[in-house]
């Protein structure tokens, strides 16, 4: 079956990580994605509420106010940030570009996709806030 | 049982790319939308923050239940489950959690029942 290298191997206890920095760290980053899942799930349930009508979807703002959810979001928020910081720097090595026979310094491309970010916000910003009142 | 173990390898070198291909994809959406997306949605409108009318329920139904609404979700929501799903099972690997033939089919599986879901709900907001 899959990953059966495991059988052959002498299995290692639970908490291998712990033991190095850079392991933490690996399992900091798989550990991103617990508050995006309930970011995605209070999502959905404001698309449900949406569907259903004026009062759910005032309803679900103001669960989305209430202070556990907020603080699980602002995680969720820097959860997404420590992702990028830790998948842009991947991005150079997986796919390196070169122009003119010169290959682009990763900082170039890791900059760039800061400003896909940044870009992507500020489009948030024109839709929401100035073209929004 | 040779013959078995071959079948298996097989397979697995069929799905694999789809799910690393799903999670890469899901990852460059991770990293680029939803800083933005958790910002203004999940921060600055429960704080007030926003303009009154700017996700009111008459502006947030026509901006999500649209072809654009459809595509925001694909890539802000089914994308990002894919990519969490894959880091799931691969960490419960890592911790010794379950068995893995058995998180990979409960992981893309609910990822992709998830995903039916948030796309369904626009189709239906749609023909409203």
């Amino acid at each position: 079956m899959d990953k059966s290298s495991s059988q052959r191997l002498p299995p290692l206890k639970r908490n291998w990580w712990l033991k190095h920095r850079f392991f933490k760290l690996y399992m900091l980053r798989e550990a991103t994605v617990l508050p995006l899942v309930f970011f995605t799930l209070c999502f959905l349930a404001g698309m449900v509420a949406l569907l259903q009508g004026a009062d759910s979807w005032q309803g679900w703002i103001a669960f989305m106010g209430s202070p556990i959810v907020l603080l699980l979001n602002l995680l969720a928020l820097a959860a997404s940030l420590f992702h990028a910081a830790t998948f842009f720097v991947l991005f150079p090595r997986v796919m390196p570009i070169r122009i003119a026979g010169h290959s682009l310094p990763d900082q170039v491309t890791v900059a760039g996709q800061w400003a896909g970010v940044v870009v992507v916000a500020l489009l948030f910003f024109w839709l929401l806030v100035r073209s929004g009142a | 049982m040779n013959m078995h173990k071959h079948d298996v390898q097989h397979k697995q070198a069929f799905d694999e790319p789809l799910w690393w291909g799903l999670f890469s994809a899901g990852g460059v959406c991770f990293a680029v939308l939803l800083p933005a997306v958790i910002l203004f949605i999940a921060v600055l409108l429960p704080l007030g923050l926003l303009p009154a009318e700017a996700l009111s329920y008459e502006r947030a139904s026509s901006l999500l239940f649209s072809v654009p609404g459809f595509l925001f979700v694909g890539a802000v929501v089914c994308m990002p489950l894919f990519h969490a799903a894959h880091r799931l099972r691969h960490g419960l690997f890592d911790i010794s959690v379950g068995n893995d033939a058995l998180n990979k089919k409960l992981m893309y599986g609910g990822a992709t029942l998830l995903s039916v879901l948030a796309l369904g709900i626009v189709v239906a907001g749609f023909l409203r």
